[in-house]
């Protein structure tokens, strides 16, 4: 089911004070997002990630195209109610302790004070906020504001949750939890939307990505589809024999590296198996054989900078 | 159920702020200061002297602690709520409110709503121990000076909407609150005496409708202060002219902060 689905959107902004120049943020914009997905966006600063992020929250008004989420038009305020968002620094009243925050923005959220009450125990324990929960946020660290911000994105148990970069500001084992966290979501059969600039997160975590540069969709799909590159298959092996260097760039077009490593691109699981057939005949020890990919980081770097 | 949400996020942040805080000390002071005063030999004289002209007596009273919490309110209220609206719209706290399942009409008008109940309930404070002080002291009940705490309430609603408009279109309440002492205490008095004083010196007929057309279309804190005291003395209110067009000022610019809050992206 589709939870997310936008068609040729497209966002200008005035470029300011008098001037009747446009800035497009959005170009033609089309995507969908899945029930249980855990969907990254990626895209470097300026690339129209927080547009996109607030058109789908009814922030900001789309100038063309259709948004839609949960099957129906955003411009009904009521997709909201299944709906929680973490903005990038999130602003809480700062007079608030952490226990009035969730109630709060529970409240906003269409809750019953009932409701809020029997719930926000239950989320301070799950972010570990537990313990604070009395005391005023302006006194808490960047760390547990984000915890708390996660906390009242989930305070309404949403369907679908936003959340711009979420681990800004957290300590690795926190990372982690917040990790552990989204993943304890994602198995309860909600959808994820992240924004983050940490690539090595979002690889941990999502099952889907887009990549947006300068407004653009210029990549989308399964971390695996979108790490791999191409038929690749890497073999790290003990010493190989002349012989069989040899026979590895004559018939198979194989990349070698030193005598332990070579590469062969090759859709064939024929022709692969005849290597592993030659390596055992020649009594070569395979340490290990796997097809090669590239790290989110690689292919973004290479992809953007293709792209500038 | 949001709608009281919103309310009370209002008083929340306004008690928060420590302004109202301040005007509930001072309230408390002029209300200790007038006990005072009330329990002195003089009045005490001044009040068996007066015999049945005691009213009048009350009545001055009642009218000089409307007008020192006039000032009052208008000082401590534009400075408590004119932040409101702008540390609203601050990146990061609009855009988790409006992730909310409220409309913008909504949030306005809760904010709106927020701040006019706060300075009813400073009022009823104020106002209220004031007649009570006085009624008991003298034993002269005058229920009418209740009235004018929904004078003011409306008087400072009326300055509100306004403050409401200047923070959605530039989020300073620094302008906010320039603008609004510049009516109030400029503008508005300098207008309303255009019968009196000003078209005694300006005779010119384009000139005199400009100004008429400028009082009219623009609040009338002044005006509403006179009613107020005329509603208190149970004299006849000459004309609800200024009442009627402060009112229109009020849903204008309350529609428009709606209509460009609506429209803008944030």
């Amino acid at each position: 089911m589709e939870v997310i689905s936008t068609k040729n959107l497209k966002k200008d902004y005035q470029a300011g004070g008098f001037s009747k120049e446009k800035i497009t943020a959005l170009k033609n914009f089309s995507f969908n997002v899945n029930q249980g997905d855990i969907f990254g966006l990626l895209g470097p600063n300026g690339a129209g990630k927080t547009t996109l992020v607030k058109i789908l929250l009814g922030i900001v008004y789309p100038t063309e195209g259709e948004v839609s989420i949960f099957g129906e038009s955003i411009k009904n305020e009521k997709y909201k109610n299944k709906i929680g968002y973490l903005p990038e620094n999130h602003k809480f009243p700062n007079y608030l302790s952490g226990e009035q925050v969730l109630h709060y923005f529970g409240m906003l959220s269409g809750l019953t004070s009932t409701e809020v009450k029997s719930r926000s125990d239950e989320y301070l324990r799950i972010v570990d906020m537990e313990k604070w929960k009395k005391t005023k946020i302006k006194k808490y660290s960047k760390g547990m504001m984000q915890r708390l911000g996660i906390a009242q994105a989930m305070i309404n148990e949403p369907e679908l949750i936003f959340l711009d970069e979420p681990t800004d500001g957290v300590d690795p084992i926190g990372r982690k939890e917040i990790r552990d966290i989204l993943l304890a979501l994602k198995d309860k059969g909600k959808t994820i939307f992240l924004n983050s600039h940490l690539l090595s997160e979002i690889e941990l975590m999502c099952n889907k990505v887009a990549i947006l540069n300068k407004g653009e969709l210029i990549k989308e799909g399964t971390i695996d589809e979108i790490t791999s590159s191409g038929n690749n298959y890497m073999f790290t092996t003990s010493d190989l024999s002349d012989d069989v260097i040899n026979i590895l760039l004559s018939q198979y077009f194989a990349s070698v590296h030193g005598k332990n490593e070579f590469i062969v691109n090759t859709d064939s699981t024929e022709k692969l198996n005849n290597i592993i057939d030659i390596l055992r005949k020649n009594n070569i020890l395979i340490l290990s054989f796997f097809k090669e990919k590239n790290s989110l980081e690689n292919m973004f770097i290479n992809l953007i900078g293709s792209q500038n | 159920m949001i709608f009281k949400t919103l309310i009370s996020g209002v008083i929340r942040e306004a008690i928060a702020k420590k302004v109202f805080l301040g005007f509930f000390i001072l309230s408390t002071l002029i209300l200790l200061g007038f006990f005072i005063f009330l329990n002195t030999d003089s009045v005490t004289g001044v009040a068996t002297m007066a015999g049945d002209d005691i009213n009048q007596f009350v009545l001055g009273s009642e009218i000089f602690i409307l007008n020192v919490s006039y000032l009052l309110l208008i000082t401590f209220c534009l400075i408590g709520v004119s932040s409101i609206i702008p540390s609203m719209l601050e990146k990061g706290n609009i855009d988790l409110m409006l992730s909310k399942p409220i409309s913008r009409a909504k949030i306005i008008l809760g904010k709106f709503t927020g701040g006019v109940l706060l300075i009813f309930v400073s009022l009823v404070y104020l106002l209220g121990a004031v007649w009570l002080m006085v009624s008991f002291k003298f034993g002269y009940w005058n229920a009418s000076v209740l009235s004018s705490i929904f004078i003011l309430t409306f008087s400072f609603a009326v300055i509100y909407s306004l403050v409401i408009f200047i923070g959605v279109m530039t989020q300073s309440s620094v302008l906010s609150i320039i603008i609004n002492i510049f009516l109030i205490f400029l503008i508005c008095p300098f207008l309303a005496s255009r019968e009196t004083v000003l078209f005694q010196f300006i005779t010119n007929n384009v000139a005199q409708f400009i100004i008429n057309f400028f009082y009219y279309i623009l609040p009338k804190p002044g005006d509403l202060q006179t009613i107020t005291t005329h509603i208190i003395n149970k004299e006849n209110i000459p004309s609800w002219q200024p009442v009627l067009t402060s009112a229109l000022f009020l849903i204008t610019f309350l529609s428009a902060s709606i209509y460009f809050f609506k429209k803008k992206d944030y």
